[in-house]
């Protein structure tokens, strides 16, 4: 039997893998996807409709299995969804935890939904600032695939015309809570930006998605798909095309090479057989989230690639950054003592944000270089956290934890690092994963540029509450590495293949037919979040393979 | 739809009433927002606790109460606190010395102070024994094994009472219903909250 060859193997189905699923199975390609867990049933799996009494632990969880939850997100809600078998390892030093979705769909099924727009001012941050390289591509080039993106997947925001958030095409914007207008009223008074958020949640139905139900629930996933997610946007329509075929369970574990040295195809481990297979295509997309995708390259050694595919620059794996994140104050607003209950929760987080404002019109105006974000979040949750923080007990005790209710808030920094060569990921080797697979090593530290953020962030959230008339409770911890999943850089893209994985479409300069789709390749991390420029610039990756296979 | 649970076709049911709702523009917002009526789940009179003795049970329901008692909301007893605190404690190694020792150690205080074991006492002699413990101008050095107690089941009814639908609806939850749409801040005349209405609580 003549072995089949796919057009395209694609491995990952999340943000990039299925921009990448969508546009070459639309355009008629051929394509094996592979990835490396299940599939989800949003009717079963999704618990986002669970009220805490549903469940047999309240939400707290098993106290045999919580000690191996990781971090907010993996709790009784999404059990049995967060991968907790493939090994990684830390260097000596470095603390880093790790929440990777192996289900089909990726973290698209959870992510935080918030969707700004990369700027002129990120891509050529290294000219203002000079540290570092700027991007290989300028906004004028990607901004045609993030409109085109924001109108496949629903972005809610307003136009704002601020010089480090360019806009975009937008379904109305979230509405303003209470919180919301008083600390945007005490922004005011200090000068700095309270606004919507760009958030990826549909305030209207959109492109035959039903709108947001208000549940407040969408880290646990959403069971009417009204917030993009792979499975419920990219995937349906790809599968009934005919052209492609989702391999499940299929962990990717290495490249396979011609005789050139050109992509010849993926060899994965079947997770149910423990079988080794292969599948072979004419191209390959890498798309497995940024420390994976680094992982699978270095992992794919050959007589031609002795340091791994595409890695003749050395620097697969090299450059890693990651958001910092960290509550920067807490505190509660007076002027909401004893007001009614109002649905404060059910946007989970993300009406409005604090965009960057700091060393825009003077990239050195700051102790630091470049700028950091910030999200309030506070009203009316769930649970009344700050309980522990009343004394007593009774009917005084009670009547307090109502009272409070609508008042609490805090913020929430997201500070980007700068690329160091102590910040990487390499293979450890000693350890590998249950299937035989060396493990990823991460090796990582804050830099002291996004330390200064933090305490400059500190400081600006504090006057915020004072100028807002809110009683300031204290600044909260910075959060361990790897808990915000913005992992960016593994792979950077450029136009000196010395210095660069990928060129400036996230095409291997080693290996012309094998592609990135994923936050691997971005030069570095900035003050906004990565999904919505995943989808863009894979959208443009993919493209361009199509347009090669042309030719 | 024949595999879907009871509570599967629920939700969809409120989904579709508020997707219906939400066609017409005279509705207010989000006022509209369909109850989740899912039955409150009957509670046998006669519960038998799996970690707990029946006169330590009869402690911790008696305690659970005092902390989050009956007003215009039923308490904790109502809520089931007592139930939770069991099926916690009995699946939680860590706990299950801390509560066996600390409620041997409340009604050996009640013993000391009053006479009786702890369940024998009135309300106030109740709730001047939990005052010692629970309120820093009265507490001695000499207790602090009490203090840490008290904080420990404290902390327990909290989390029972706020995660029991009983709780949530005190509260008023907004989570426990849905809006057809974003709700806004019904007092964007006066940005800074200044001039709301007296607070109901």
């Amino acid at each position: 039997m003549p072995k089949q060859i796919y057009d395209v193997v694609v491995i990952g189905t999340g943000a990039g893998g299925g921009m990448a699923i969508h546009a070459l199975c639309q355009a008629g390609a051929k394509v094996c996807a592979l990835n490396g867990g299940r599939r989800l049933d949003p009717h079963k799996d999704f618990r986002n409709h669970k009220q805490p009494y549903d469940l047999p632990f309240r939400g707290l969880g098993d106290p045999k299995k919580r000690k191996d939850y990781i971090g907010y997100m993996d709790n009784e809600y999404t059990e049995g969804i967060w991968e907790h078998d493939i090994a990684f390892t830390t260097a000596p030093g470095t603390v880093w935890t790790w929440r990777r979705c192996f289900a089909v769909g990726g973290k698209t099924n959870f992510w935080g939904r918030s969707s700004a727009r990369f700027s002129d001012i990120d891509f050529k941050a290294a000219s203002r600032d000079g540290y570092d390289v700027d991007w290989p591509i300028t906004y004028e080039e990607i901004a045609p695939y993030y409109t085109r993106v924001e109108r496949m997947i629903g972005v809610a925001s307003t136009v704002q015309n601020r010089p480090s958030n360019p806009d975009g095409e937008y379904l109305p914007p979230m509405n303003f809570r209470c919180m919301d207008c008083i600390l945007e009223s005490g922004a005011k008074k200090i000068g700095i930006p309270y606004l919507p958020d760009r958030i990826a949640q549909l305030t209207r139905s959109h492109a035959g998605h039903p709108a947001c139900h208000y549940c407040g629930n969408c880290t646990d996933g959403c069971d009417t798909g009204s917030f993009f997610s792979t499975p419920w946007f990219f995937l349906p329509a790809a599968e009934k095309s005919g052209n492609l075929e989702i391999r499940t369970n299929a962990l990717a574990k290495n490249i396979l090479t011609d005789e050139n040295g050109h992509a010849a195809g993926v060899a994965y481990v079947d997770r149910n057989t423990k079988q080794e297979i292969e599948v072979y295509g004419r191209a390959v997309v890498v798309a497995a989230s940024c420390v994976e995708s680094a992982r699978i390259l270095l992992n794919s050694k050959s007589r031609h690639w002795p340091d791994g595919i595409a890695n003749s620059s050395g620097q697969v794996g090299r450059n890693l950054c990651d958001h910092l994140y960290g509550t920067t104050a807490r505190g509660y607003l007076p002027q909401l003592l004893g007001q009614p209950s109002f649905p404060d929760n059910v946007s989970a987080s993300t009406v409005a944000w604090l965009p960057r404002w700091q060393n825009l019109e003077n990239p050195k105006q700051e102790k630091f270089i470049r700028g950091y974000s910030v999200y309030p979040d506070g009203g009316c949750a769930g649970f009344p956290y700050y309980a522990g923080q009343l004394e007593g007990f009774g009917r005084d005790f009670k009547r307090e934890i109502k009272r409070r209710y609508p008042t609490p808030v805090s913020f929430y920094i997201q500070a980007p690092t700068q690329r160091s060569d102590s910040n990487y990921v390499s293979i450890d080797p000693a350890v590998k994963d249950i299937y035989g697979i060396p493990a990823a090593r991460i090796s990582f530290a804050w830099d002291e540029n996004t330390l200064l953020m933090w305490e400059h962030g500190k400081q600006a959230c504090e006057d915020l509450l004072r100028a807002s008339g809110a009683e300031y409770l204290g600044a909260g911890e910075i959060d361990i590495p790897g808990t915000s999943l913005h992992e960016t850089g593994t792979c950077r893209m450029g136009n000196d293949p010395k210095r660069f994985v990928t060129n400036h479409f996230g095409q291997t300069h080693d290996v012309p037919n094998l592609y990135i789709c994923d936050a691997s390749v971005f030069p570095n991390c900035t003050d906004k979040t990565t999904t919505i420029s995943i989808l863009a610039f894979a959208l443009r990756t993919t493209e361009y393979l199509i347009e090669n296979r042309k030719t | 739809m024949a595999n879907q649970s009871p509570d599967r076709r629920q939700i969809l049911a409120m989904l579709a009433k508020v997707a219906t709702l939400s066609q017409f523009p005279g509705f207010s917002r989000w006022v509209c927002a369909t109850e989740n009526t899912s039955a409150v789940s009957t509670r046998p009179s006669t519960y038998k606790p799996s970690f707990f003795t029946p006169a330590e049970y009869e402690i911790v329901d008696k305690v659970s109460d005092l902390i989050l008692p009956a007003d215009d909301s039923p308490g904790a007893h109502d809520a089931g606190v007592a139930e939770f605190i069991d099926f916690m404690v009995a699946h939680d190694d860590e706990l299950q010395y801390p509560f066996r020792t600390g409620l041997a150690w409340l009604n050996a205080f009640a013993f000391e102070k009053e006479g009786k074991n702890f369940s024998q006492l009135s309300l106030e002699q109740h709730e001047a024994l939990l005052r010692k413990l629970a309120f820093r101008s009265q507490q001695a050095p000499t207790e602090v094994p009490g203090q840490e107690f008290f904080a420990l089941i404290r902390k327990y009814t909290v989390l029972g009472y706020y995660t029991s639908r009983i709780g949530l609806e005190a509260l008023d939850y907004p989570g426990l219903r849905l809006y057809s749409a974003s709700p806004e801040c019904p007092h964007r005349d006066d940005p800074e909250h200044k001039h709301l209405p007296a607070p109901r609580v």
